[in-house]
Parts: C-alpha cells; structure tokens; sequence
C-alpha cells in the first residue's frame, strides 16, 4: 500500500531528473503528459482502495484517506487534460527541458500536498509549487510576464511564510497541550486540549497564508497577473490543480481548528473572503481586455465560490465543493488550452481583436463554447449541480443573506463573461461579407482531451455510485471532525 | 542628611564649575591633535573665560533685560542640574525631588533662556538659531525621558540616585539589552542636546551652519562669559549622568571624606574616557544637512521605545 | 548553563535581532543592508545554539550550524551578489521618509506586543518571553516590502519576515520538526536565487531595478 501512495511521487521525481539530465526531445515532449497519467491512475487506484475501507500510508508523513484520493485524482485528471491539450502542434517550436522539468515536478509537488497527513509537509509541497511555478510564469521572457512572475513570487511566498507562521503558533499550542504535532489526523481525534487563544491566531494566520496562495480576495492582486502572462497550459494547470490544492489545505485547517473554536471564525472569515472575491471579480469582468485576464478573473469567482461553500460548513456544502473543484478544474483547464490555441492562430488574445471564430474556426471555437457553457453553470454540466447544492445548503444553514448577494453577483459575471465570448464567436468574421476565405477547420493541437474533460463534466453532474460515495465519505471526514 | 546632601551639592557644582571648561579644552586638545594641529591646551577655555570676565558687557540696541537675565538664567539652571545628578554621590535632599522629570524641566529652563537671548537682539542670524535650537530641543525631548524611564522600570523610581544606586547594587544590569538600548538612545540625544557633531559644529561661524553659536552671537564680556560657562556645565553634567548610568562604580553612597574624594575623582577619569571618546568620534563625522537631524533623532526615540519595551521581556519573563 | 545566564544571553540575542531590524529600516544603503542580515542570521543561529545548550538538545545545535550557514552566510552572499548585479548602492526613493518609517516602527512594536500576549500568558518563561521580539520582526519585515521600491530592499524585507518566523518558531517550541525546518530553509534559498534571477531580467529588460516601473499590467 505504501507503494501505492509513493509511486506517484517516485514517477514525477524520476521523470523530472531524466528530463532535466538527457533532454532528448521524446522526454521533454511528453514527460509532463505521462507524470500526469500515472498521477490520476493512482488517484483512481487509491480511490478504490479507500472505497475499499482501507486508508493507505506512508511513512507517518503521508496518508490517504477519501478527501486526499479524490484530491489526487483531481490533480491527475486536470493535468492530464492541461498537459495532454497543450501539446505543441508539429510546427511550433519544439518544448524546452526548463518547460518540461517545473511542469513535472510542479505535478509532483501538487501531489505531494494532496497525500500529506503532516501539516508541515503540506505546507512544503505547497511552498514547493511556487517555486516550480515561478519561472513558468516568465517563461516568455516579456516585459510583462517578468512582472508577472516578480508578483507573483514575493506575493505568494509572503503569503506562504504567514501560513508558515500560523503553523508554527499551531505546533507551539500542541507542545504546550503536551503532544507535539503537526499530524492532521491527530490534531482531528486525538482531542487534544488546544488554547483556544492561540489557537485563533494560528488558524487566523494560516488561513490567511493558504487564501493569499488561492487567490482569495484581498490577496488576489498576482493572480490575473499571473495567469495571464503564463503558457496556456501552465494557467491551466495553476487555475485548475494550484488554486483547488489551496482550497484543500484550507479546508483540513479548518477542520482542526473548528471542534475547537466553534465554526465562528473560519466562518467568518471566510464569508468575507468569498464575497469579497466575487464581488471584485464581478466588478472588474465585464472591464477586461484580454482573453486569458478574462478567464483569471473567473477563477478567483469560483474560488470565492468555494471559499463560501467552506464557510457553510455541512456535508452537503462540502461535498457540492469538492464536485465542484473537479468540474472547474477540467474546465477551466480546457479554455486556457483552448485559449493557448486562439493565441497561436490569431496571434493575440485582446478580446476586441478576435472575431467570427466560430463561422472562421469552428474548430477551435467549438470547444471554446462548450467549455464557457460550462464554466457559466449551465445544465447539464456539473458546475450547474455544485452551484445549486452550495446555495441550497446556504439557505438551509441560516446564511441566506450571502446565498443572495453570491447569486446575484454570479449573474453579473454569467452576463459580463456571455458578453465577451459572444462578441468573440459569434457574428460574421470581418465587415466584409465578400471575404471569401474558407473556414479553417483545423484544430491546432489534440481534440480527444478536451473532450474527454467536457464529456466528463458533463456526466458527472449526474454520477452516482463509487464517486459520490466517495465525495460522501470526503465531506463527512471533515464535518465528522468538527 | 541635610548637612551630608548640602555638602555634597556645594562639591559637585564647584567640581562642575572647575571641570566643565577643562573639559571642553580637553576635547578640542584631543580633536586638535587628530587633525594634526598643535592646538590651544587644555587650560585654553579657563583663559579665554578669565579673558572674558574682565570686560564690559556691551548691549546692543533695541535688546531688553532679557540678554542681562538670560545668562544667569542660563548658568543658574546648569548649576541646578549639577545639583540634582548624581555625579559625585548619590545623597540628595530629602524633599528636593531628583526625579528625572524635574532635570529635563530644569535643562528645558536653560534652553528657552538661551533661544530668547538669540531672539533678544531682532537680528536674522539670532532668529534662525534660536528657531533650530528650539526645534532640535523638542525632537530630543521624548527621546531623553522615555530612554531615563527605560532605566527606571527595573527599578520601579524615576529618581536618578535610586536608578544609579540600583546599577552600582546589580553591575550586569548594565549590559543587558535595555540597559544598551537606552544608554544609546541617551547618547544620541545628549549629543543634540549639547550642540556637538553631527547635529551642530560647535567651531563653526558659517551661518548656514551655526546654531548654538548664532545665539551667543550679540552676547559680549561677562554675559558671553556666563553663557559659555553654563554651556559647557550642561555637556559637563549631561555627559557625568551618562557616565554613572554606564559605569557606576566609585559613587559615594554616604558623605565621608574618602567616599567624596573617590567619586570625584571617578567623575573626571569618566569624563576624560567619555569626552575624549565623543571628540574622537567627532573627527570621523561630517555635520548633518538640518532635515536630516530629525531622521537621527527619531532614530534615536525608537531605539528608547525598544529599551521600554525590551524591560517589559525582563519583567515578565 | 545557569538559568539566569540563559535570560540574559536571550535577551541579549533578542536585542540584537532588534537593533540591526531598526537598523534595516533606519539605513538606505544596500550595502548596509546585506551585512546587518548577515548579522542578523548570526544572532538567530546564537539564540538556537543557546536554546539547544540549556535545553541540552543536541540536534538543536546542528539546527543552529544549519541557520548559520544559510542565514549568516549563503542568503547574504546571494543577495550581495545580486546587488553587485543591479549596480545599486542606495535605496533612493523609498515610498516613505525614514522619520516616518521610525514612527510607524515603534507602533508595529506595540502591534507585536498585543499580538504576542496569547502566547505570554500561555507559557511564561524566558524563552516565550522573547516571542513579541520575533513578531515584530515579522511586522518590519512588512514595512519594509511595501515601502521600498528597489528588488534588493524587498528581497531583503523577505528575508527579515523569514527571520521573524524562525524566531518565534525556536523560542515557542524549539522548532518545528525537523524535516518541516529542512524543507523550510531550502525554500527560502530557492525563492532568494529565484528572485535573484528574476531580478537580473527584470533590470535586463527594464534598465534598473525600481520596481515601481512595472505598471504594464493593470485593469
């Protein structure tokens, strides 16, 4: 079993070291494609296993239980659909080795965090990723994109050291309860008599720390920044895999430090955090210029989603979460490779310098539609069954007020993004009608992965069986812990 | 007691009267052979004071009563401060409170009389100086009671004697980290507080430059006399309680004849080490631009808010 | 080791940590700045050895050889080199005065203060005593990333927070586990050599390091 929980890890270090050693083509062309496939086959692996009854560790650090298999599969899944469709077509420019190595090993750090059972360790991976992040983010060498990852460093790294901080006072308040540790699952049964003072501070900070690294607003500021100035499918990757993993570690803190405050002041917090990201991100859509800016945008809106889905606490709230985390990150993954695609035949991702894409490259525009009806929560794709379930359980636990605010910005948004993807898509290419060029058909990169994730959106909204029993039994570990 | 303190009073201002201008020789001696000149002597400042006395006091005209007041003003705060800091012995009167607060309030008398006296005469130059001597004045103001009340806590007084009494009980309370702090802190603000390098050049005669100087400017004979002699009383004395904060050792607690004989002569070995020490410095260091000396002295306020602040770790801890 | 040895040699390296932190803000000259980190590291790694002799721990001192080579020597040689890189001797146009920067100073220490109390009342000692120490560490290392436009001043504002963190982290419980302080540390240097880099393009492509020229991307 531990082999199970280790083999990942071990693929994603070794596939990096090679990549980074021999560079032969090959290896940098599809080392990421691959780290990403045996992720989510272990992911699913793992899923089973816990569905299973059994909870696979790992050397006392690591440790697999519902949430942490689910988590897996969605790193796996996500960056499978980000590697796989961002595969360069036969003409562009061959991958770099630099590109390939911080891919896979930003892979396996994500993993990392998602298997740890040790808070510290978590924060480490977490850390980890910003690190291997970083010179994505600049990888084009832009003005721009140097600003961006500039940022996009110092701010997530001081976010991270605050996280850091609270850590720190957690360990400090389990010495002085007499058992020193940062294990997650005994700070969660092992009852231990935390002082409930400092323990307010520690969980204050770490929140803090972990919602700056998932865009939370009023630390928002790196990340359209960020997102926007990345390679297509390295946005993909941080919106949909770098955002959901600091979901994650925020929701195993709460869950430590709510049996022992109440749930007033996550709650709380949090409540602020994710109405005052949509809001912002409300605010500024229907203002945005470009592509991919657009599309940050709607990342921190669904992370303010999910901030409020963790505020509400309930199986039912955390469950839609969880639902939700996978079906934003597939597609959300799936437009940014699509928006890589956009760049690379129009030459631009300015919103008002594209035109007609359907009736020019349907293509290319196709996926672009289904995955921004997706995005926006329309039927029959999940993100419509996560929304509803999280305003359903709003109003069941007493926060109707922000259930109303939420969905009223939603509808802001919905409209501001409906806007910008109309004026791209549809309508005629150019002034002239007597432009005779024929459409181009084209997809410019694998179409299967786009599919396969859209499709599986799709479908999932409707799934029953070993997902939601798993998404089940994830939720209730971390409302049964409270 | 009364007799003892009054004894020890009477000897601490004539040590003060007798070493302040040595003192000072001492200091341009020292910072005179840095540089490479000859230089004047130590006695130099006694000469010029003995110079001075025998001459009349010319007023000039428009100036009132305050130019023949503000001296002895002046030299009447000096001698008090002499009196409430214990130099020699730490003896007091037993209502004359040596409370801290009460010796800045005193040096604060001093200050004013010698702003109005730059003031008195109606010229450009006198306003200027008297404007940036009273600014410099009330930047320094919060840094000197906050870095003495530093002091004070681990003693729970903010008499000086109790505070110095407490040092020479208790000698590694000298170099712990509040203790440092604040002895800095004081350190920089007695160097404002005096007019010496960098905050004023007390050798200058450039008026974009002058601030100490530019007040004594109008004065003349035994009035400049008493000006110049309860300055150099005030760096006297301020640079003695800087001295028995750091090393107390040689203090007379009671008032015998071998206990006073020590402390004094324990003064003037403290007095040397220290005044040779800040011309030295003085050599090295080029005069502040006077925006810049707010900066220093806010400097030196959070280094004495740390020194509050650091005694709080000890009390607590 | 006596125990009223060890309060005083804590609070003597607590002192430290304080002074060349005023220093950082007091100080425009980069120069400085490298060295009074350097410093800065040196006394943090004197208060684990101290820790680790009184408590008679002995992996604390390997800690503490740890802190020394990285915080003492490695990070201030990297940024150092860095400076030499973008040719800066002085901040030069920091966001706030310096007078202004001492006054807020000794308000973060109040800050730091009330924050710490918690803690205090928690677990007296001498140890836990010298937390507010750290905190305010932390709050300085704040200001001085938000009031200074040069990357070197940030860079070193960073390193101020980091210090701060460790600090708490020693005195409440004698660190954190050892593979978290592992991991810790190396993270530090990678980001520090990342910025590093980051930096050298940024004054590549920009001439100069003033961060404030990055205004390209905005809504």
């Amino acid at each position: 079993m531990a082999v199970l929980v280790l083999f990942p890890l071990v693929v994603c270090l070794a596939l990096a070291a090679s990549t980074a050693y021999s560079r032969t083509p090959t290896l940098c062309r599809f080392s990421g494609l691959v780290a990403a496939a045996t992720v989510t086959v272990s992911g699913i692996a793992l899923s089973a296993a816990v569905l299973n009854g059994s909870t696979p560790t790992a050397g006392g650090l690591l440790r697999v239980d519902a949430l942490s298999a689910f988590m897996l599969t969605v790193v796996g899944a996500v960056g499978l659909t980000a590697t796989w469709g961002g595969l360069p077509t036969r003409k562009a420019p061959a991958t770099s080795w630099t590109y390939s190595t911080l891919v896979t090993l930003f892979l396996g750090a994500m993993s990392l965090a998602v298997l740890a059972d040790n808070l510290g360790v978590l924060w480490v991976a977490v850390e980890a990723t910003t690190i291997a992040t970083a010179f994505l983010v600049g990888h084009n060498g832009t003005r721009r994109s140097l600003e961006a990852a500039w940022k996009y460093v110092v701010l997530g790294s001081v976010g991270v050291a605050i996280a850091f901080l609270g850590l720190v006072l957690l360990y400090a308040a389990t010495v002085a309860a007499g058992r020193p540790t940062l294990s997650w699952i005994v700070l969660t049964q092992g009852h231990l008599p935390l002082d409930p003072s400092l323990l307010k501070v520690a969980g204050a900070l770490t929140l803090l720390g972990f919602a700056t690294k998932a865009g939370l607003a009023p630390m928002h500021s790196w990340l359209p920044d960020a997102h926007s100035q990345a390679p297509a499918p390295v946005s993909g990757l941080m919106s949909g895999v770098l955002l959901s993993v600091a979901f994650y570690a925020i929701l195993r803190v709460q869950a430590v430090v709510d049996p022992v405050l109440g749930q007033g002041l996550m709650r709380g917090l949090l409540l602020t955090a994710g109405l005052l990201s949509l809001a912002i991100a409300a605010g500024l859509i229907i203002a945005q210029r470009d592509l991919k800016r657009m599309l940050a945008y709607s990342s921190i809106e669904h992370m303010g989603l999910l901030a409020l889905a963790a505020a509400i606490g309930g199986t039912l709230a955390i469950a839609a979460a969880l639902l939700h985390v996978l079906g934003h990150g597939l597609t959300k993954s799936s437009l940014f490779v699509v928006s890589g695609r956009i760049l690379a035949v129009e030459g631009t991702t300015q919103i008002a310098g594209i035109r007609g894409l359907l009736t020019r490259r349907p293509a290319v525009a196709v996926p672009y539609l289904a995955g921004m009806a997706a995005l926006l929560g329309l039927p029959p794709f999940s993100l419509f069954f996560s929304e509803v379930a999280i305003v359903v359980a709003g109003f069941q636990s007493g926060l109707g007020w922000a259930m109303a605010v939420a969905v009223g910005l939603l509808l802001v948004l919905f409209a501001g993004l409906a806007r910008h993807s109309a004026s791209m898509t549809l309508g005629r290419g150019s002034a002239t009608p007597a432009d005779l060029t024929p459409p181009d058909l084209a997809p410019h990169g694998p179409q299967l992965p786009l599919l396969l994730a859209l499709g599986v959106t799709a479908v999932v909204g409707f799934a029953t069986g070993p997902l939601s029993t798993l998404l089940t039994q994830a939720a209730s570990l971390l409302v049964g812990a409270r | 007691m009364k007799t003892g303190a009054a004894f020890l009073a009477i000897v601490q201002v004539t040590a003060m009267v007798i070493l302040s201008p040595l003192l000072v020789g001492l200091m341009r001696q020292v910072r005179a052979r840095m540089e490479g000149r000859v230089g004047a002597g130590v006695l130099q400042p006694w000469r010029d004071l003995r110079k001075l006395f025998a001459k009349e006091s010319l007023q000039a005209e428009g100036t009132s009563w305050v130019m023949s007041v503000g001296p002895v003003v002046l030299i009447t705060s000096s001698a008090l401060v002499c009196v409430l800091v214990p130099l020699v012995g730490t003896v007091t009167f037993p209502l004359v409170p040596d409370d801290l607060f009460v010796m800045v309030s005193v040096l604060l008398l001093g200050t004013v009389a010698l702003a109005l006296i730059g003031l008195d005469s109606g010229s450009a130059f006198g306003g200027m100086g008297s404007s940036r001597h009273m600014t410099i004045a009330a930047l320094v103001e919060p840094t000197v009671l906050v870095s003495v009340y530093a002091l004070s806590i681990p003693v729970g007084s903010s008499s000086l004697s109790l505070i110095v009494d407490a040092r020479l009980v208790d000698p590694a309370s000298v170099a712990s980290p509040v203790s440092l702090l604040a002895l800095v802190a004081l350190f920089i603000a007695v160097v404002a507080e005096t007019g010496r390098m960098p905050v004023d050049n007390p050798s200058t005669h450039l008026e974009l430059t002058m601030i100490h100087e530019v007040m004594v400017l109008e004065s003349s004979g035994r009035d400049l006399a008493w000006l110049e002699l309860g300055s150099w009383m005030r760096l006297g004395a301020l640079l003695g309680l800087v001295g028995s904060l750091l090393l107390p050792w040689g203090i007379a607690g009671d008032v015998t004849p071998l206990a006073i004989l020590l402390g004094v002569l324990m003064l003037i070995v403290k007095l040397v080490v220290l005044g040779s020490a800040l011309a030295a410095g003085e050599v090295f260091l080029a005069k502040l631009r006077l925006f810049r000396v707010p900066e220093l002295l806010a400097g030196s306020f959070v280094l004495a808010f740390l020194a509050v602040t650091a005694s709080y770790l000890v009390v607590q801890g | 080791m006596s125990a009223s040895l060890f309060d005083q040699l804590i609070g003597l390296s607590a002192g430290v940590l304080l002074l060349t932190s005023v220093l950082l803000v007091w100080k425009r000259s980069l120069v400085a700045a490298v060295r009074l980190l350097a410093l800065q590291g040196a006394a943090l790694a004197a208060m684990v050895a101290f820790i680790g002799v009184f408590e008679r721990d002995l992996p604390l001192l390997a800690v503490a050889g740890l802190v020394l080579l990285l915080k003492g020597f490695v990070l201030p040689f990297v940024l150092d080199r860095s400076r030499i890189q973008t040719g800066a001797v002085r901040e030069e146009t920091p966001l706030m005065n310096t007078t202004s920067s001492l006054l807020v100073l000794s308000l973060l220490t109040m800050l730091a203060y009330l924050v710490s109390q918690p803690l205090l009342t928690l677990a007296p000692g001498p140890t836990t005593a010298a937390v507010p120490v750290g905190i305010s560490l932390v709050l300085y290392g704040f200001l001085i990333l938000t009031t200074r436009r040069h990357a070197i001043s940030q860079l070193v504002g960073f390193l101020v927070l980091d210090n701060g963190i460790a600090t708490v982290a020693f005195l409440t419980s004698g660190g954190v586990p050892f593979v978290v302080e592992l991991g810790a540390s190396l993270d530090v240097l990678l980001v520090v050599l990342i910025l590093r880099v980051l930096g050298g393009r940024i004054a590549a492509e920009y001439g100069g390091a003033d961060l404030d020229e990055l205004t390209e991307l905005r809504d």
